[in-house]
């Protein structure tokens, strides 16, 4: 029976105990080749291509042995953790980016900063945000693996029923609101947009974009106060509230997960999404744009990305040069250029984005992607590098939720966000 | 007759037992004393630094709204999960005690709840509860009423958690009452019916005492169970909307390993931990005064 609560708790210090009891093993023997661990979360085509890599990699490079492992992405953290702790840590391991402040405190995790500013790493030709998301404090953590970004995805269908035009890069949020509303019909159950609601990070990065195209940030400038209680944060936050609580055609997902299905049948005029929903969306005719503009701001067109990262752990030198040789060869051009190919994912190097050829065959596959790539110039602005920032995140995305469901107001919900977020900055 | 225990009795006896008790001391005991010396540690898990910091992990408990506001959750999630599965369960298992066709299906049905994992039941009642196109509130929606929200509610999801679970539980508290009603003897009743006394009578005043004991396993197992609620709430609401339905396990998991903060996770640990001790001993002595045993 599954019916073990408290022991979940328990279940993370045990399995520290047991990782204690693991020890490292492998990887010193004199004879044979280098043996090295990744850890990655690639499942179906993208597992596939991932591991036909790896062995190509294997067959090159007959002095080192790349094993794979999958571990889900959204608990490879807490079996990371367990494993640094019992000394047996993967040589490389897929990480997500907003964990890049925490990650760069752990010890055995091996500075890349040194590394990558060799000439032929190329590492200017990764996108921005890719690079400022693997970067703390200076200190470079690890090296981009993917990168994707915030569009709107609509329902071309449900625009020509509605009789509106299809959103163009001209388009403000109150086009961007009017739309929704004329979109919106309580009796078929369709709606104009739909965003994630639990109040975790993933509703809070559909709001950053909005709060950047105000004009606004996420902290100041030092990172130790909050600054999302400014006008601007006013401004985009009561963009949501009139459209949730006024016109009623803002979709509240709690579950996070209905987005694409309900899109996908029909039922959703508009989605802020990335390109990893766009396959699942085989039965509606839809087109991507980016997301609108507040009119008089110097915001402009923004989006968020949200890069992760390949991360390095030291497990002995020569494991660890073996590992960093792998992790440049993977993220060298041809094989990002492989990758994308074969999986659709947008490509991690601009070199690459910039290919027409690349960009008409990715968008043949899957029509679309040649605009997130395009969105990608988009980016200006990373989350802020703060061990606190999930306690910033949970603060503000109460906020948010507060003010769709109607329960607060815009100004008093982010000044309470705040207030919490500048006593955890100050912790320290 | 008994003997004293000689040397070579000792040792094969603890030869015996070690096997188990070594098992249990290294993934029972020793990680619940860890956890016990990290109640006293800043730790994130993260960075080798685990700073000693006394008492103020279990200080800041007391003054951590988000802890009290998932302390009154909890209570809440009890007080209607415990008496509400005992219920339904007696009023089945009451149903179900007697020799009819087919018994055995309807037993089979009465349990086969316990047999859902958690997962898919949290996903069955997702979609059954959605606002704008569950079962439910299409069902409302025929007989007049306008659709409710539920899980998307801060004001009702705590109560569709406690409706989901007790569904989810019910075949368990069944399956122990058919037991204890198996156990009552009927020569009593035949005597008490005999004697002219009514079925609801003879329910009342034979069978119910009889329970006692299952009466006590009951409200034990089940509320150290409601007391550690965790998986019927990550599945559906993430312990919203608003920390509606943030409980203390729940909380103890988010301020772990997403917060990182797992010093004051593991205080929060302890803390449940003496909660249930206190009231499990309050049930057991209670329970001495008030159970036939």
């Amino acid at each position: 029976m599954t019916r073990h609560r408290l022991r979940i708790a328990l279940m993370a210090v045990l399995a520290l105990v047991l990782a204690a009891c693991g020890g490292g093993g492998g990887g010193d023997s004199a004879s044979g080749p280098t043996e090295i661990v990744v850890w990655h979360g690639y499942q179906d085509t993208e597992g596939e291509v991932f591991k036909s890599l790896i062995d190509q990699y294997n067959n090159e490079h007959p002095d080192v042995k790349v094993s794979d492992l999958y571990s889900s992405n959204d608990l490879v953290l807490q079996k990371v953790l367990t494993a640094v702790r019992g000394n047996s840590a993967p040589d490389v391991a897929y990480m997500f980016g907003s964990w890049a402040p925490n990650i760069a405190k752990i010890s055995s995790l091996v500075d890349m900063t040194d590394e990558v500013a060799k000439p032929d790493w190329q590492w200017d030709d990764f996108y921005e945000a890719e690079r400022k998301a693997a970067t703390v404090d200076d200190k470079v953590i690890g090296v981009p693996a993917l990168v994707d970004n915030l569009a709107i995805v609509y329902n071309k269908k449900l625009f020509a029923e509605a009789g509106i035009e299809p959103p163009t890069p001209n388009w403000t949020w109150d086009d961007f609101r009017a739309a929704a509303a004329k979109l919106t019909d309580p009796a078929k159950g369709q709606y104009g947009w739909l965003i994630p609601a639990d109040g975790s990070e993933d509703t809070v990065w559909h709001w950053i974009p909005m709060l950047w195209e105000a004009g606004g940030d996420i902290l100041n400038q030092e990172n130790t106060k909050a600054a999302f209680n400014s006008e601007a944060g006013v401004k985009a936050l009561t963009t949501l509230q009139q459209m949730a609580v006024d016109d009623k055609s803002l979709y509240l997902d709690t579950t996070n997960e209905n987005g694409p299905k309900l899109m996908n049948s029909g039922k959703i005029g508009m989605l802020v999404t990335g390109p990893w929903d766009l396959s699942q969306l085989s039965d509606i005719e839809y087109g991507v744009q980016v997301m609108p503009t507040y009119a008089g701001s110097t915001g402009g067109h923004q989006t968020i990305a949200g890069p992760d990262n390949w991360v390095v752990f030291d497990n002995g030198d020569e494991r660890k040069q073996a590992a960093i040789d792998f992790v440049k060869w993977l993220s060298a051009p041809e094989q990002v250029k492989t990758f994308s190919l074969r999986t659709g994912d947008l490509p991690i190097r601009a070199s690459v984005g910039d290919d027409k050829a690349v960009l008409d065959e990715l968008n043949n596959n899957v029509p679309g992607t040649a605009e997130f790539v395009e969105n990608l110039k988009n980016v200006h602005n990373v989350r802020p590098q703060v061990e606190q920032y999930p306690a910033v995140s949970e603060a503000l995305g109460q906020a948010i939720v507060a003010v769709m469901l109607g329960k607060d107001e815009p100004k008093a919900a982010l000044d309470s966000a705040a207030e919490a977020a500048d006593a955890k900055l100050a912790e320290k | 007759m008994l003997r004293r225990l000689t040397r070579t009795d000792t040792v094969s006896g603890w030869t015996l037992v070690s096997p188990a008790a070594i098992l249990i001391g290294i993934f029972g005991l020793l990680p619940v004393l860890m956890s016990l010396q990290l109640s006293f540690q800043k730790s994130d898990l993260l960075s080798d630094k685990t700073p000693w910091v006394g008492f103020d992990n279990y200080r800041k408990l007391a003054e951590d709204p988000v802890f009290l506001e998932s302390v009154k959750h909890t209570i809440i999630y009890t007080a209607l999960f415990v008496p509400g599965t005992m219920l339904v369960g007696l009023f089945i298992a009451a149903a179900l005690n007697r020799s009819v066709r087919f018994i055995s299906v309807y037993r089979t049905a009465a349990y086969i709840t316990m047999a859902v994992s958690t997962i898919s039941q949290g996903i069955i009642f997702l979609w059954l509860t959605d606002r704008d196109y569950g079962l439910v509130n299409a069902a409302l929606n025929a007989v007049g009423i306008p659709s409710q929200p539920f899980l998307a509610s801060p004001s009702q999801a705590l109560y569709v958690i406690v409706a989901m679970t007790i569904w989810g539980w019910t075949g368990f508290s069944v399956i122990v009452y058919l037991a204890a009603l198996q156990g009552v003897p009927a020569e009593l009743h035949e005597a008490a019916a005999i004697d002219g006394a009514s079925a609801f009578t003879r329910f009342r005043t034979i069978t119910v005492p009889l329970l006692g004991p299952a009466n006590l396993f009951l409200v034990v197992w089940l509320t150290i169970n409601a007391l550690q609620l965790f998986d019927e709430v990550y599945v559906t609401t993430r312990g919203g909307p608003l920390r509606a339905t943030t409980v203390i396990v729940y909380y103890l998991w988010d301020r772990a390993f997403v917060q990182f903060d797992a010093g004051y996770a593991a205080a929060m640990a302890y803390a449940l931990f003496v909660v249930i001790l206190v009231i499990t001993a309050v049930q057991f002595r209670i329970a001495r005064k008030v159970v036939h045993s």
